[in-house]
């Protein structure tokens, strides 16, 4: 919503200055977004070429002589419209110019002195012109101030407007606010109704009753205007906001929907037929509006029409073809009342934001139907001359009335501040609240018809302590109570944040930086990783952004390749956010992508990162959560986003922990530049919380006594699961069997291509006394014996 | 017998050794069983008891200090040794390393993390909610009906998926779901706060697709607007580390919360920088309010009994003012270089 201090003015009388009604405005909740305050522009001053000469070294360009009244100054200027005798905006040496944000310097174009510069409109932000330099048409004295010759002493509020407050969409509103915040005096609506309404209307109204949107509307005609320009006053005000002036008539309209939030809209009389229909559309119905686009209309949408003609979309556009030119001689005024709702569901459906529809749908002062019809009526006579129709009416205008039951305790609960029931009842009567009943306790207040948002109780101590200030809430800060800690303590998600923490700070300590993706796939991502297509954003933004991810490997490796292009060869990201299933399901893991290049440095040599690397890696993360990677099954992944062969998943019961592999070919065919890309997929959410969260949960025995180490040797199946053998060998004497390593793995053709080679090393100790050699040997055969059976392995020398 | 000579001899013998092979050999030739120091102690046996006495302390001493000798001869011997051979062992110690980039946490981390432990030292335990929302919790039930106005202040992401009432389910807008979400499940008083990721469809260098939000809900029988204000001061205090903080309540509005407010901070700019804390400018910080009646009533809470307040907060937008960073689409580009600039290492985290 934007206005002029001046157009304020004609509503309420001030003597505050532009700056504090603009912070009064932002405290009653109509925030001040901008304020436009040409008042520096002082320092500009009117001042005539006396003459000038073409620029010897360049043939655009002329030399000024420019006399600013105190002096004469030489002056380059580029500018088509340079002539003798012209009338500019002239800035000096040292001036800041804001359109081109610098600051003018004394110097020499094309070795010419130049001493200053003559302003074009754009130089001084006032408009887009950059044609030529301003020229004055009146009269002013030289030395005369920009901000005078340009008439730019009006300051323009900006100002948000929240949907709640239809009322403040008029410029009598603001200073209704104004007023009650003690800002200044309303001042009364200077106009005279017409008393002479000299005959019936020749149109008439009729409101269809299939459901649409209308609930009154009024009209009058005007017969034999004179449509022309507007007055000078009227289109000043409408420049002043940005607005083109178009002709008096329509002027009128847009005027007093700014001027008092109430759209209107006026038909030329003869080209419209007798008898006017609100109805609902037909089917595909089309319209031309006023914006110069056809609409195509739909059985929700209120049209105005004669007949089957529609002639402009209720409540948000007129019609194109029935619009007042300056030819007009007879004209329809329309005042309606339109459902809110479906002016908002219309102007949506068919993507028009107009001023009206701005207006209607957040819902206007019932009483005033009829003092827009009288004020447009008074303009119309006053402007364009004719005489004025009775009214014509159709539906039912009913009166505003609500009232609220409300105790002035209430206040006092909400806000934490005691307020006297008699300063709560001063500033309801400044809002010009009626207060009919009360009390020392209560009040019943009736509610102005303005005010359609105060519903409930609540509402109106919003209204008590807007106008109070809100600056004069006592703050207080209420401090954690002993239950609230111990629900924090116990908050599982509480825990799991702690988990997390701890999760991100193993990663970082291991070398792996922290990325956040957003929580979308591409289209080339839906497709290669073969997500659940109900996951389509219906309204995506683009082509990169329209599914939710149902895994952030793809998300990830788009800026490993982000990074390889920016030089960077070992790439170690991870991300812990969601991932979606499905609409009703999401889960929360940590995704990680390693990419690394063959190491080329002979001095700092490292192993190429392999598999077995990333088992590692992944093991060191489930650790961190207190749980022994050994503990989970493990099977291979079936996952296609991982390479069959080279890829596992560990489960605890039926719950996927982790799936971690070489990613597959097939999608790093996508990512050519990337070589040799490993992921990690933590489910984390699927171990028990109370497990992961607790910071001491490892008990390992220390022993004081000597330890042994044997190694073994079997040939096993290929396919045997080591993690199950390795499970099986500890818990063959979990006192004494401190550890199991396997650290050798061997397959070869002599050995057949159905079994493995695998050497692990037993470390025995007890904790009681240092063994003797029997019992380590009778322990050694007991493993090798047991091992042979249980898995049918060999056992190898 | 001349112990003297005997321990010149010896003496010169340790002295001439040159590795400790050598030294070896001179401590077998004077100590060892046939060593000739051992043979001396030997032949005492034959001597006078007088006789022993003397010769026998005397020729101890002589061995012990051969056998010193021998020892401190050892040790330099070693030291010489080791130091020969560290020469063979030098490196350049001057080859510098690969190029290697710090691992960080992401900024969005630390400031999840702050805010949780702000709010947990005031008593607010963590909850959350689903991104992938219903109607119902995400506008319905806080007080946003269709066609409502209301709901064109954000920009919504719908999915193709639709809900049990038919309506599509969208991307949640705001934190505020979480509200309902806890309250329905939860009996007042109920204190908490819910971060999370947040969508509307929106994308320049302040607004992002993709944001985060944290809510925070505080309900019981008497939480009043005093008691909001006064928390939200306290946590920009601590968060952003200033203690001398000048804020503004506004009045706003939100169909979930009644009375509304947004909170402003005072900034400066000082040496092209935003300083936060004092000066005439204001910074949009964030949106909160009183729980709007008609809400709790949604939830199944008796509003004639309980009261309480709400607030969101953008926590981008803070991180950004904290941290002094400008663009949001730079928070989720995958930069490594953005993150090493702009991250926090595992100590800061």
């Amino acid at each position: 919503m934007k206005f002029s201090y001046s157009w304020l003015c004609d509503h309420l009388e001030t003597d505050k200055n532009a700056n504090e009604i603009g912070e009064a405005l932002t405290n009653l909740g109509l925030e001040l977004e901008s304020l436009t305050d040409y008042s520096e522009y002082s320092k500009f001053v009117v001042a005539t070429i006396k003459d000038f000469r073409k620029h010897p070294n360049a043939d655009r360009l002329n030399i000024c002589k420019v006399d600013d009244g105190t002096n004469i100054y030489q002056v380059i200027c580029g500018a088509n419209n340079v002539k003798k005798g012209l009338k500019g905006i002239f800035a000096k040496d040292g001036m800041y110019i804001p359109g081109t944000k610098i600051n003018l310097k004394k110097g020499k174009i094309r070795g010419e002195i130049s001493e200053g510069m003559l302003l074009s409109e754009r130089e001084l932000n006032l408009s887009d012109d950059h044609e030529g330099i301003i020229e004055l048409l009146d009269d002013f004295q030289n030395g005369t101030s920009a901000v005078e010759a340009l008439k730019l002493n009006d300051p323009i509020f900006e100002i948000g407007i929240t949907p709640n407050r239809g009322d403040c969409l008029g410029v009598r509103g603001v200073a209704r606010d104004l007023s009650a915040k003690g800002v200044g005096k309303l001042k009364p609506m200077n106009f005279k109704k017409i008393n002479q309404l000299e005959f019936a209307s020749p149109i008439i109204w009729n409101i269809n009753n299939d459901n649409n949107s209308c609930e009154y509307v009024v009209s009058r005609y005007f017969k034999n205007v004179n449509n022309s320009k507007s007055p000078e006053w009227l289109q000043k005000k409408l420049i002043s906001l940005g607005l083109r002036p178009i002709n008096a008539l329509v002027d009128i309209t847009n005027y007093i929907t700014i001027d008092l939030g109430r759209p209107l809209h006026v038909f030329d009389a003869d080209k419209i037929g007798k008898k006017l229909d609100m109805r609902l559309a037909n089917a595909n119905e089309r319209i031309l509006a006023l914006d110069n686009k056809e609409y195509t209309l739909d059985k929700n949408t209120t049209v105005i029409a004669d007949g089957d003609n529609a002639l402009a979309i209720a409540g948000i556009i007129g019609g194109d073809y029935s619009g007042c030119t300056d030819d007009t001689k007879n004209v329809f005024l329309e005042v309606a009342l339109f459902n809110p709702n479906s002016v908002a569901q219309t102007g949506r459906t068919l993507g028009i934001n107009s001023d009206a529809r701005y207006r209607f749908e957040r819902g206007l002062d019932k009483n005033m139907v009829i003092e827009g019809l009288e004020y447009a009526s008074y303009l119309i006579n006053k402007i364009c001359g004719g005489l004025v129709s009775k009214n014509i009416e159709a539906g039912k205008l009913d009166n505003f009335e609500h009232k609220i039951n409300y105790k002035f305790d209430y206040f006092n609960k909400t806000i934490g501040l005691v307020l006297d029931p008699q300063k709560q009842i001063k500033i309801l009567k400044d809002l010009k609240f009626q207060i009919n009943k009360s009390n020392e306790k209560e009040c019943e207040v009736l509610v102005p018809s303005w005010r359609n948002d105060v519903k409930n109780k609540i509402d109106i101590v919003e209204e008590i302590i807007r106008i109070y200030g809100y600056e004069n809430i006592k703050q207080s800060v209420p401090s954690a109570s002993i239950d609230e800690i111990d629900k924090i303590d116990n908050s599982s998600t509480n825990k799991k944040y702690k988990s997390i923490k701890k999760l991100k700070k193993t990663l970082i300590s291991n070398g792996i930086s922290e990325v956040i993706t957003f929580s979308f796939h591409s289209i080339r991502a839906q497709e290669i990783l073969k997500g659940d297509k109900s996951l389509k954003i219906s309204n995506a933004i683009s082509d990169d952004q329209s599914y939710m991810r149902n895994s952030m490997i793809f998300n990830h490796l788009e800026s490993a390749e982000l990074n390889f292009k920016k030089g960077f060869k070992n790439i170690q990201l991870f991300e812990i956010g969601p991932i979606y299933n499905s609409s009703q399901s999401q889960e929360n893991i940590l995704s990680l992508l390693i990419s690394t290049e063959e190491n080329t440095n002979s001095i700092y040599k490292s192993e190429e990162f392999n598999f077995y690397s990333l088992t590692e890696l992944t093991s060191i993360l489930i650790s961190s959560l207190n749980f022994d990677i050994k503990q989970f099954n493990i099977s291979r992944s079936t996952s296609n986003t991982y390479h069959p062969g080279q890829s596992a998943e560990l489960f605890m019961g039926k719950k996927l922990i982790a799936r971690y592999g070489k990613v597959h070919p097939l999608i790093m065919e996508e990512f050519s530049k990337l070589k040799n890309c490993y992921a990690i997929e933590l489910f984390f959410e699927n171990l028990p919380i109370d497990s992961i969260s607790k910071a001491n949960s490892i008990n390992i025995q220390d022993s004081q006594f000597q330890f042994s180490e044997k190694d073994f040797s079997f040939l096993f199946e290929k396919e045997q699961n080591l993690f199950e053998v390795q499970r099986y060998v500890k818990g063959l004497d979990k006192n004494l069997i401190k550890n199991v390593d396997f650290f050798d793995l061997y397959l070869s053709k002599d050995l057949g291509d159905r079994s493995k080679s695998v050497t692990f090393r037993v470390t025995i100790q007890s904790i009681e006394k240092t063994l003797e050699e029997k019992d380590l040997e009778q322990l050694h055969k007991n493993i090798l014996e047991k091992v042979s059976n249980k898995f049918k392995a060999k056992i190898r020398s | 017998m001349d112990i003297k000579k005997v321990l010149n001899e010896v003496t010169k013998e340790i002295e001439q050794s040159s590795s400790q092979q050598e030294l070896q050999n001179v401590k077998v030739a004077y100590l060892g069983k046939k060593g000739k120091i051992t043979e001396l102690l030997k032949s005492l046996k034959d001597l006078s008891l007088e006789e022993k006495k003397s010769s026998g302390s005397k020729l101890n001493l002589l061995r012990i200090e051969v056998d010193n000798l021998i020892k401190n001869k050892f040790n330099d011997l070693k030291i010489k040794e080791i130091n020969s051979k560290l020469k063979n062992e030098y490196l350049d110690i001057s080859f510098p390393p690969p190029n290697s980039i710090a691992s960080k946490a992401h900024p969005i981390s630390k400031t999840f993390d702050e805010v949780i432990t702000i709010f947990g030292s005031m008593g607010y335990s963590v909850a959350e909610g689903p991104d992938i929302e219903t109607d119902f919790f995400n506008f319905s039930a806080l007080n946003i009906p269709e066609n409502h106005p209301a709901r064109e202040m954000q920009d919504t992401f719908y999915i193709d998926d639709k809900d049990k009432e038919g309506k599509p389910y969208v991307l949640r807008t705001h934190t505020s779901p979480v509200q309902i979400r806890t309250l329905l499940n939860q009996k007042p008083p109920v204190k908490i706060i819910a971060p999370g990721r947040t969508y509307r469809c929106d994308s320049d260098s302040t607004h992002s697709p993709m944001f985060h939000q944290v809510e925070g809900l505080f309900i019981n029988e008497n939480a009043n607007m005093g008691d909001l204000k006064g928390t939200l001061i306290e946590f920009c205090k601590q968060f952003f580390n200033v203690q001398n903080l000048k804020v503004r309540f506004r009045p706003s509005y939100f169909p979930f919360t009644e009375p509304s407010a947004e909170m402003d901070i005072a900034y400066e700019i000082v040496n092209n920088k935003i300083q936060l804390g004092q000066g005439d400018r204001w910074l949009e910080i964030l949106g909160c309010g009183m729980v709007n009646p008609i809400v709790l009533e949604n939830c199944n809470v008796d509003a004639n009994i309980y009261q309480g307040f709400a607030f969101g907060v953008g926590l981008d937008r803070i991180t950004m003012l904290k941290y002094g960073l400008t663009d949001i689409r730079s928070f989720f580009s995958g930069n490594l270089n953005w993150i090493a600039s702009n991250g926090f290492t595992i100590g800061d985290f």
